[in-house]
């Protein structure tokens, strides 16, 4: 194994190892714009170069492989002249726009200028090449062809990893600029992506376009709940508004995030979540719509039935498995969800839709009860007589209901999630909201954290519950998510 | 509008690309030979080429204009590319292609009314020793001056130079 030594510090790698990589390894920062860990090297940006003993030019650290006995300096006069004079070369025909550039703040070209440049521009604006600013591309991305480095970091993401190549380098010299086929949509589902991996503002996501300075954003670690997958998020937020969430890098999970999953925040702001119950259509306050939906319950207490949700954190599926054993004390209940599961597209999109199926099979070891298939059978058959269950998980048994003609009380958080004919509905805080456990298709266990407060009058699950089940049936004694977890 | 790639061109581009390891490190001549075939590169031409080869359509268009050999639009009878590189630039070719751009009233990138000339300047043609350089359909001419510009545009306006026009 090779041993090389940076910056006075030795440090032995696996074979293969590039000078970047093994500097890292030391806690050293190279600089560098078209290098990416997930991505092949192109080494064109030559932001990277180091000083190596013995050798007559500068290296690129990125593409150059450590040798045994291999002597680099990443700091001297020499390095920092070439990256300045690199980056004066980028600078060029860079845009002097900042000031409304989404990327400022985390911006490549920003930091390393404060690192190694601070130079005043020899070129004037006036001789700048300009291009076209504000080129829409696909659903989710603003592409300005005038910021870009042709790094082409996008042009690789393309190709390698979602395989639809929609992008390359036309032209050539100062002439040259990325684009697509002309009428093509930037369309792949892991678009978003390369918004991220730009490392200067010439991507940039429709989104998040002008809705907030990136300095003011607070950064909590989440889960994405889009599907099975569970893929670990980072959640930029501020004032309790959601503003955008990014991929945090795993090994297990994720290096990306698709574009789906990114956009999973707006159903939690969305005008139509619930504030209130609703009953039929219309809204009431939460307090008789637990009174009503509870006495419909009453109505019927030995042929209700509960299902759990796939689509809920292990804490809520135990508080509806207490609710069905503690409070109901009925036998019908299910918390038997096992979808095919497993990555769809090859990258990160799970065949399950839903983030915790697993989760809500680990109530049902506590817990017990009915298999999915016959508490179905029983609501198709009419035998019972209210279904209690979270909207997407009721949706499972659409026919059933309509064939058996069961009462059903759903949870929701949005409107356009109640499902046709639900006689009560009973509103929930979204898991960024509230904190709670899902285990995912490889059955990693993942904690949501809560990132902004929940409207007025609008609890966590598990204290909807313990509210209903006070109503009807007995009190739970539901004080936290834990009390849940507690009895079973 | 459609274009299919001709059998002819197939059977030509069959026999090519299996002297290369890769289809893409097959594109540049099959390029070359599509070129032949209409004088340029039009847009759905990419496009077959990019089905046929089973790359992707901005690949064959990146390669496409990278190179100044390839033609996006119809050009004349005689495709005049002057060298714009630095030893051309050094020896007199700004002085060159400011004359063509007179005698032939137009500029870089347009074609004369009677469609006998199209101008361009072109990237380094690897003929330095010999600046300036200025190549015409497939030909080289070389260390020119403007006495030498002139006789060779006279030449080819009354058809002297055999074996060179389209």
């Amino acid at each position: 194994m090779p041993k090389i030594t940076i910056d006075g510090k030795t440090l032995e790698v696996a074979k293969g190892t590039t000078v970047l990589t093994a500097a890292q390894q030391l806690g050293v920062h190279i600089p560098r714009y078209c290098y990416h860990p997930k991505l092949s090297i192109s080494g064109n940006c030559r932001m990277c170069l180091v000083e190596v003993e013995k050798a007559p030019k500068l290296m690129t650290a990125c593409s150059t492989e450590a040798a045994d006995g291999m002597v680099v300096h990443t700091a001297t006069d020499k390095v920092k002249a070439a990256r300045r004079d690199v980056l004066e070369f980028l600078l060029i025909n860079h845009p002097l726009d900042c000031p409304i550039c989404d990327q400022a703040g985390e911006c490549g070209l920003q930091d390393y200028y404060m690192d190694y440049s601070r130079a005043k521009s020899r070129f004037a604006q006036a001789d700048k090449v300009r291009r076209e600013k504000r080129r829409v591309m696909g659903p989710h991305l603003v592409l300005d062809n005038e910021r870009c480095i042709l790094c082409t970091r996008c042009v690789r993401f393309c190709s390698e990893v979602t395989k639809t190549s929609e992008l390359e380098v036309m032209e050539r010299a100062d002439h040259s600029f990325i684009d697509a086929k002309e009428g093509r949509a930037l369309d792949n589902d892991y678009s978003l992506n390369i918004a991220d991996i730009c490392p200067v503002g010439a991507w940039t996501s429709r989104d998040f376009r002008f809705k907030q300075r990136v300095w003011f954003l607070k950064k909590t670690p989440g889960v994405c709940l889009g599907c099975a997958t569970g893929c670990l998020t980072e959640i930029h937020h501020n004032e309790g508004v959601i503003y955008r969430i990014m991929p945090r890098p795993n090994a297990d999970t994720n290096t990306w995030l698709c574009d789906p999953g990114r956009m999973a925040y707006k159903a939690a702001q969305a005008g139509d979540r619930l504030k209130k119950g609703v009953i039929k259509n219309g809204l009431i306050d939460l307090e008789p719509a637990l009174r009503e939906a509870a006495s419909r319950i009453d109505e019927h207490h030995e042929a209700a039935a509960v299902l759990g949700s796939p689509w809920l954190s292990v804490e809520d599926n135990a508080a509806l498995a207490r609710f069905a054993k503690d409070g109901l004390k009925t036998k019908n209940y299910s918390f038997d969800f096992d979808p095919e599961q497993g990555i769809k597209d090859g990258i990160l999109i799970n065949k399950d839709p839903a983030p915790n199926a697993a989760g809500a099979r680990k109530v049902k070891a506590a817990a017990g009860g009915l298999s999915f298939k016959e508490l179905s059978a029983k609501v198709a058959s009419g035998e019972i007589k209210v279904l209690v269950a979270e909207a997407r998980a009721a949706g499972l048994l659409k026919e059933e209901l309509k064939a058996g003609g069961a009462r059903l009380i759903v949870f929701a958080m949005n409107r356009s999630e109640i499902p046709a004919g639900a006689y009560a509905t009973l509103p929930y805080a979204s898991y960024f909201e509230t904190p709670g456990t899902f285990i995912n298709f490889q059955g990693l266990e993942r904690r949501t954290e809560p990132t902004a407060a929940a409207a007025e009058g609008v609890k966590p699950l598990w204290a909807v519950i313990g509210k209903l089940s006070a109503y009807s049936g007995g009190s739970l004694r539901l004080e936290s998510a834990q009390d849940a977890l507690k009895g079973i | 509008m459609a274009f299919t790639l001709t059998n002819e061109f197939k059977a030509k581009a069959d026999k090519l690309r299996a002297g290369y390891p890769r289809p893409d490190a097959a594109l540049i001549p099959l390029l070359q030979e599509l070129q032949k075939d209409r004088g340029f590169m039009a847009e759905e031409a990419m496009d077959a080429l990019a089905a046929y080869l089973g790359l992707p359509y901005a690949r064959v268009k990146a390669v496409v204009t990278f190179y100044t050999m390839f033609n996006r639009a119809p050009v004349g009878k005689y495709h005049l590319q002057v060298c714009r590189n630095i030893s051309c630039h050094m020896a007199g070719a700004p002085g060159l292609l400011a004359r063509l751009r007179e005698k032939l009233a137009i500029e870089e990138g347009e074609t004369t009314k009677d469609g006998l000339f199209t101008l361009s300047s072109v990237e380094c043609l690897g003929a330095c020793g010999a600046a300036p350089v200025m190549q015409v359909n497939e030909d080289y001419f070389e260390k020119l001056d403007e006495k030498k510009l002139d006789d060779l545009l006279e030449d080819m306006r009354h058809g002297r130079l055999r074996g060179m026009a389209r």
